[in-house]
């Protein structure tokens, strides 16, 4: 057996054993590549700093205590975000899904204000609720919202009409039906929308940083741009790469194989 | 269980498309007595799923009216049962919910509605599958679960649409051969829909020949019980009801 075969053997037991390595693998010819780059200095050394330096920085901020604080207000921030996007999203959902009335009176509100990016929003919420958490926490409800509630109202309606006259000739009432048929047929569509509206909303809460913070990974960027530290740039990328990495196969990937994939409603 | 009474029941609405009134039922009068087997059976289009939909109280009816137990019906209820060609189990609940998912909402305790979720599921042999996903199963079985979930709500009347249509040809037959022996059993009344003449004969006391939505005739069916399409297959009796309602069903 050749050694390439025996390596090969290898990392196929190896992934078997530890699924997540093979979540990691991808990376590694990424690193190598850009490690190359650095190294033939192919650009001055002030412009693209190698792994080795932002590992480095990472240690360092690490250490200072700066990078966990940081990270800790970007997370928080997307957390509070998210609950109040959520939670306001998809009853609206539900509530333009199901009913026609709703539908008429707030469906062209919905693309008006979808229309107004987020970070549009931000020149007079700074001058209404100046640079802070409120300010913050607009803009990323705002980005949560739309594909909650649009891909909610899109699942709401996509649930089979013998599914209600199922529910209701086995003696369902309305109010009943909304959490026996119309909310878990929505999920799939739901999860949709809270992937969608995550992604938006980390970008934004990032965006958000950049103009407005006073911390937060966004601001960590943008005051090392101020300080000329390109490697401090490099790390905060990294880290939104990271986190969202986390973030969707920790929470989101999960609840999508508990429910829409378990019921057969998604292909997996 | 209790009776269905049918009188001269009409349906007509507005074909935006055509820019005219289109009657999909016509003057329909039947009397379903308590505990009968009813096949109704037709050509696509000649408003069988209409009457049932009707009489499900899934879309309104637009003359003559529909009693059961002398109650005229108003929208979808319990006291009616319905089995769908589509199944329409809901996916996100297991098997044994989804049969006990009428005993849930008419208010009984998880326990009893469990037990009688159980026994039904029994009956159609499908213990094993109790704790599954409708998707995990095959069309035949998600169909038995189907047809045991509308019968675990003590319906008045059971309501057929074409149940058994979107399933392959063996498994057809031993689904109608269990629904004669569950109905020998329990003794509800059915009315059942299709567009098969020997599925309409091999399960009825009585077959209404429906066309155009009109109604062009009623035959009794004396075969006896149980029935099994192996007695039935080469039986003289069969045939010739058979030929009869297909000749009914043709020249329509």
């Amino acid at each position: 057996m050749s050694p390439l075969l025996q390596a090969w053997s290898a990392y196929v037991r190896l992934t078997v054993r530890w699924p997540s390595i093979a979540s990691i693998v991808p990376f590694v010819p990424v690193a190598a590549v850009w490690w190359m780059v650095t190294e033939l200095e192919l650009f001055p050394r002030v412009f693209l700093p190698g792994p080795v330096e932002v590992v480095r920085s990472f240690g360092s901020l690490v250490y200072k205590g700066i990078l966990p604080e940081y990270l800790q207000d970007s997370m928080v921030r997307l957390a509070v975000g998210a609950f109040w996007g959520i939670a306001l999203g998809i009853p609206l959902g539900i509530l333009v899904g199901t009913s026609q009335r709703a539908h008429t009176a707030l469906w062209p509100l919905l693309l008006f204000f979808q229309a107004i990016g987020d970070i549009a929003w931000l020149p007079i919420l700074v001058i209404w609720f100046g640079y802070g958490l409120i300010t913050m926490t607009f803009v990323i409800v705002y980005t949560v919202i739309f594909p909650v509630v649009l891909n909610t109202v899109l699942g709401v309606r996509s649930i089979p009409i013998t599914m209600h006259r199922a529910a209701l000739s086995l003696g369902a009432s309305r109010a009943r039906i909304l959490w026996e048929v119309v909310l878990p047929g929505a999920l799939p569509n739901i999860v949709t929308g809270l992937r969608n509206g995550l992604g938006y909303g980390w970008r934004a809460l990032i965006a958000a940083e950049i103009i407005v913070g006073t911390s937060g990974i966004g601001f960590l960027m943008f005051d090392a741009r101020r300080a000329g530290s390109v490697v401090e740039i490099l790390l905060g990328m990294i880290i939104l790469g990271i986190l969202w990495y986390i973030v969707d196969s920790w929470i989101l990937a999960p609840i999508e194989r508990a429910t829409g994939q378990r019921w057969g409603l998604v292909t997996r | 269980m209790k009776s269905l009474t049918i009188r001269n029941l009409s349906k007509t609405y507005f074909d935006p498309y055509a820019g005219a009134h289109v009657t999909a039922v016509h003057d329909v009068s039947l009397e379903v007595k308590e505990g009968e087997f009813v096949s109704i059976v037709g050509p696509s289009g000649c408003g069988k799923t209409t009457i049932l939909n009707m009489i499900a109280g899934f879309i309104p009816i637009t003359g003559g009216e529909i009693l059961i137990d002398g109650r005229p019906v108003k929208g979808p209820g319990p006291d009616r049962g319905v089995v769908f060609q589509s199944f329409a189990l809901f996916p996100w609940r297991t098997v044994l919910e989804n049969v006990a998912f009428g005993p849930k909402m008419r208010g009984i305790g998880r326990t009893e509605r469990e037990r009688i979720a159980h026994e039904y599921l029994a009956l159609a042999k499908l213990s094993d599958a109790a704790g599954r996903y409708p998707n995990e199963l095959s069309g035949g079985m998600q169909q038995r679960v189907g047809v045991v979930r509308a019968l675990a709500n003590e319906p008045d009347v059971l309501l057929m649409d074409e149940p058994f249509a979107s399933v392959d040809a063996q498994t057809r037959m031993t689904l109608q051969e269990e629904l004669t022996r569950i109905w020998q059993d329990r003794r509800p009344t059915v009315i059942f829909i299709t567009h098969d003449v020997g599925e309409a004969v091999f399960l009825a006391n009585r077959v209404v020949v429906l066309s155009e939505g009109r109604m062009l005739e009623e035959i009794r069916v004396d075969l006896p019980r149980p029935r099994s399409w192996d007695a039935l297959h080469e039986d003289e009796q069969f045939k010739a009801v058979t030929g009869r309602v297909l000749q009914l069903v043709r020249s329509a």
